[in-house]
């Protein structure tokens, strides 16, 4: 594989846990996923009243002869899922204190499972957002779309502010409803935005799940000495003791993380926090196992 | 302070490298890209007040911790002595008070002066040796001591019956000290006593203006030994003589206020006999006579007069010494008459070992002779032959009363004169107004008893004129008793005559005790051969004299010039006593010494309920040691920032790896 962030066994090893949706999805093929609508499927779904225009081939001979009506037999209808990664490649995203930056880890996950959910016969859309709205492919179930997907993902450089926010609020209006979002973000930014975003996407009926992602060394915040911190984003300085400062530090980041938990949860966002420097398998293991409970239920 | 290793002082500067460290850090930071500022931000915001603070106090408490490791190394020596405000000392000069007044015990049963050399010898050895010279009171010697250590053990630092001129010793140290380089001190350790300080002596001028003036002067601290002590009592024997088989002794007893109305044992030792009594006397100074019998057989003969232990023994003994009872010779110069007669009669009363013989100015030159006690002349005052005869008599000590002379003369005697004779008014008396109670022949005597002088009433007078102490004055203010001293002896002049046509002298109320009191004096000098007191010109043994001491404080049978006893010479026996001023309780409060030091460099240590540790100076780099333990402790506490666990998200986050 000519892309260094797709790991061609882990994908192997993982290619037997289907990608499951938590909710009923709206696809435009028939597929593997539940749909709202009545289908052709062997799962019995409900029956009904036979009224003019019906095909009769799907009348129930055998409920007309107990009861002399005429029923109709309704099966449930499969259909494939739409899922859109949205990745945040603000400034802040290209920090990485050991191994991989924030943004090459987003890169990997949204990798593996666009490979996955494609492979499974599910479309898979990207969107990259750092300011704006940067890129935008829409979901498709080609195998030929990966690589515009790999190679979107291979030439994006972060940079700038933060607005995923208004990115969230854009995708939510366009994207089809019942779609998959994958959302990939250190989420820096006021949650109070973020927080309106969500309930956008979960207004349109979108299975949205969080990756929050973040470095440790922005969790531990444990220097030594004293720093000239750069933002990274609007390259504004502040020098600081971290020693004497580490006490608000984790306070205000634990009060952060509080608030984007519950904004998650009150949205109903599969919210994963994880820094770059865990394993990708049992990560995606988990993640995907999870949903395949979620599914069943 | 002192420090013993001064040059480690430089590692004081080495307080300044935390703080060094402290800004050099906070210039030499670190640059990094940084994502999650907007907890960076709240964090800045947040440290603020008691946590800033809190830095400032690690920082303070590191720079503290090395400052007292370093005051610590430097061995500091601190002093009740040289307090802390001192460097080092090249040179000092101690002068020690020897008097007897040091050996009152303090509550620690030390003297004094043992107190005293205990606080100097430790100050000294914690001072790093400086060049210690001794100038101790007795001796007014001054001699370089090579260790302080031997302080306590030298003869010239010993107990002593002397009194104290600490003027003069003070000039001896600054005169010392004149011709020495390098940091100087004068340590004076004293209990101040007034008579030894002598605060109205003109030295004290010299002595402010000398060490006033330049800069190098010494500074002079002053060792306050006037701890409080427990119940004294002093005797004295003022005088003594022999009368016949009796040895009549006036005695002076002086006692502190805290017991100055319980009883005293007062032991009598003659020959080596001891009798003992009990007297009772009442306020601080108290007076009488004692009567002592001897044997007939005894020409001559010594004792000594003892008070039971109190908080000083060193003036609990007064000495005496007598010899063969001696006739006391008066002789009266007047025409015969009235007036010679009862002169002669109050000179010699009968029954008395007494002689006064007659003679007429004529015959004065002739009689007058040294063997006299003393000499009334009643008679125009003497000339030529007679004048220079009396002259020889009153400078070898003899005492002389001259009364009106009656006749009218112009005669002069080394300027003294009479004023031509007045007359009372008609139907009125010159009367005796007011006379000196405490000094003189007019005194009152040892019971406080007054002369009844107050009775002397006269119809004529003579003024006497010339320079001369009054003693008494007539009621319009005019003289009527006055006194000369000559040298070793005394001329006194009366302004009447026992002359009932003159005045009712005679009647004996003031004559006889004037008299007797003037042949008493005249004849001391007889008995003060017998007597003396330390520091006295008799009392220095002559380099041809085999002199013994043959009893002392404890019968140290030693030739220590500077204790009392009674010493044995080939002139006989003489009896050695404390200085009077010695007896004398009054002494300087801080505020004298202030004053008295005025303009000099100079600190007053008062010793006063301070005598329990009686070590004066200690090292105390344990107490820095033990600061910079606090403060490195302290720092270490402020540094424990417990920091609040992660209890939000504590599962949440994965663990790394």
């Amino acid at each position: 594989m000519k892309y260094d962030f797709i790991d061609s066994p882990l994908l192997a090893r993982l290619s037997s846990l289907p990608v499951e949706a938590r909710i009923a999805m709206t696809g435009n093929m028939a597929g593997r996923h539940r749909s709202p609508h009545r289908g052709s499927s062997v799962e019995f779904a409900e029956y009904r009243k036979y009224v003019p225009g019906d095909d009769t081939r799907r009348l129930d001979w055998k409920a007309f002869a107990r009861s002399d009506r005429f029923y109709i037999k309704e099966y449930e209808a499969d259909t494939n899922m739409r899922a859109i990664f949205v990745v945040d490649a603000s400034g802040s995203m290209d920090f990485q204190s050991d191994g991989e930056s924030k943004f090459e880890f987003a890169r990997r996950i949204a990798a593996s499972l666009a490979y996955l959910l494609v492979n499974q016969g599910d479309a898979a859309g990207l969107s990259v957002c750092a300011e704006k709205l940067q890129l935008e492919i829409p979901p498709s179930r080609r195998a030929a779309h990966l690589e515009r997907i790999f190679s979107a993902l291979d030439s994006i450089a972060p940079a700038g502010e933060t607005g995923l926010a208004s990115a969230l609020h854009a995708i939510a209006s366009k994207a089809p409803r019942r779609s998959f979002v994958v959302i990939l973000s250190d989420l820096l930014a006021d949650t109070a935005p973020l927080a309106n975003a969500l309930r956008h996407l979960q207004q349109q009926k979108h299975d949205v799940s969080v990756f929050h992602v973040m470095d440790r060394a922005e969790i531990d915040f444990n220097f030594e000495r004293p720093h000239r911190f750069v933002d990274m984003e609007t390259k504004t300085t502040i020098v600081a003791e971290p020693e004497l400062i580490a006490e608000e530090y984790q306070r205000a980041l634990n009060s952060f993380l509080t608030s984007v938990r519950r904004e998650c949860a009150e949205s109903h966002c599969d919210y994963r926090f994880i820094t770059t420097d865990s394993p990708l398998e049992p990560l995606l293991r988990d993640f995907l196992t999870a949903r395949g409970v979620k599914a069943k239920h | 302070m002192h420090f013993l290793s001064p040059s480690l002082l430089w590692f004081l500067l080495a307080a300044a490298v935390p703080v060094v460290i402290h800004l050099v850090n906070r210039r030499r930071h670190k640059t990094i890209e940084w994502a999650a500022m907007q907890f960076l931000l709240s964090a800045t915001r947040q440290y603020r007040g008691e946590k800033k603070l809190r830095h400032i106090v690690i920082l303070t408490c590191r720079a503290l911790g090395i400052t007292a490791f370093a005051i610590a190394a430097a061995r500091p020596v601190v002093s009740e002595i040289i307090g802390w405000g001192s460097g080092s000392i090249n040179t000092v000069v101690l002068i020690l008070d020897r008097s007897a007044s040091m050996e009152i015990k303090t509550a620690s049963n030390q003297s004094r002066r043992d107190s005293a050399l205990e606080k100097i010898s430790t100050s000294i050895k914690n001072l790093g040796n400086p060049r210690l010279m001794l100038v101790d009171s007795a001796s007014g010697e001054l001699q370089e001591i090579s260790s302080p250590e031997l302080l306590p053990t030298l003869s010239s630092t010993a107990p002593t019956d002397t009194a104290a001129d600490i003027p003069a010793l003070l000039n001896r140290a600054i005169a010392f000290l004149s011709d020495v380089t390098g940091r100087s001190e004068i340590w004076i350790a004293s209990d101040l006593q007034a008579s030894n300080w002598l605060p109205s002596d003109d030295r004290w001028n010299t002595i402010r203006s000398t060490i006033a003036t330049p800069p190098e002067a010494p500074t002079i601290r002053v060792l306050s030994m006037n701890n409080p002590s427990g119940p004294n009592a002093a005797i004295r024997i003022t005088e003594s003589r022999r009368a016949g088989d009796e040895l009549l002794l006036d005695v002076e007893i002086h006692r502190d206020t805290a017991n100055k109305d319980a009883p005293l044992s007062l032991t009598t030792h003659l020959n080596g006999s001891n009798t003992s009594e009990n007297i009772a006397t009442t306020g601080k100074l108290a007076r009488f006579q004692k009567r002592i019998a001897l044997p007939n057989s005894q020409s001559k003969g010594h004792g000594w007069l003892s008070l039971g232990a109190d908080a000083n023994t060193r003036d609990n003994t007064a000495y005496f010494v007598y010899g063969p009872s001696r006739k006391a010779v008066s002789l009266v110069v007047a025409a015969p008459g009235e007036s010679a007669n009862y002169l002669a009669l109050a000179a010699a009363p009968p029954g008395m070992n007494m002689e006064a013989p007659i003679a007429s100015p004529d015959q004065a030159a002739q009689k007058i002779s040294p063997e006299l006690a003393a000499v009334l002349w009643a008679a125009p005052l003497p000339e030529g032959a007679a004048a220079e005869a009396m002259r020889r008599f009153l400078v070898s000590g003899g005492h002389v009363c001259f009364f009106a002379p009656v006749t009218q003369s112009r005669n002069t005697f080394n300027n003294l004169g009479w004023s031509p004779t007045t007359m009372a008014p008609a139907g009125k008396f010159f009367i005796l107004k007011e006379w000196n109670r405490s000094d003189g022949p007019l005194r009152d005597g040892l019971d406080g008893s007054p002369v009844a002088a107050q009775r002397l009433k006269a119809l004529r007078r003579q003024i006497p004129e010339g320079d001369a102490t009054t003693l008494a004055r007539w009621e319009d203010g005019e003289p009527a008793f006055v006194r000369r001293i000559f040298d070793h002896g005394t001329a006194w002049l009366l302004g009447t005559v026992p002359d009932y046509s003159w005045s009712n002298l005679g009647d004996a109320d003031a004559l006889l005790p004037l008299v007797q009191r003037i042949i008493d004096e005249g004849n001391d000098r007889f008995q003060n051969s017998l007597s003396t007191t330390i520091g006295a010109e008799n009392a220095r043994p002559q380099n041809s004299q085999a002199r013994i001491r043959i009893h002392g404080p404890g019968d140290e049978l030693t030739a220590d010039v500077f204790l009392a006893g009674v010493e044995k010479s080939d002139n006989g026996l003489l009896a050695i006593n404390r200085p009077v001023i010695e007896d004398a309780a009054e002494s300087l409060n801080n505020g004298a010494i202030n004053s008295l030091l005025e303009g000099t460099r100079h600190t007053l240590l008062d010793q006063a309920g301070n005598d329990s540790d009686g070590k004066g100076s200690a090292e105390a780099w344990r107490l820095f040691l033990f600061a910079m333990l606090f403060f490195l402790i302290a720092e270490a506490l402020l540094c424990l920032n417990p920091k609040a666990p992660c209890t939000v998200h504590a599962t949440s986050i994965p663990k790394r790896g």
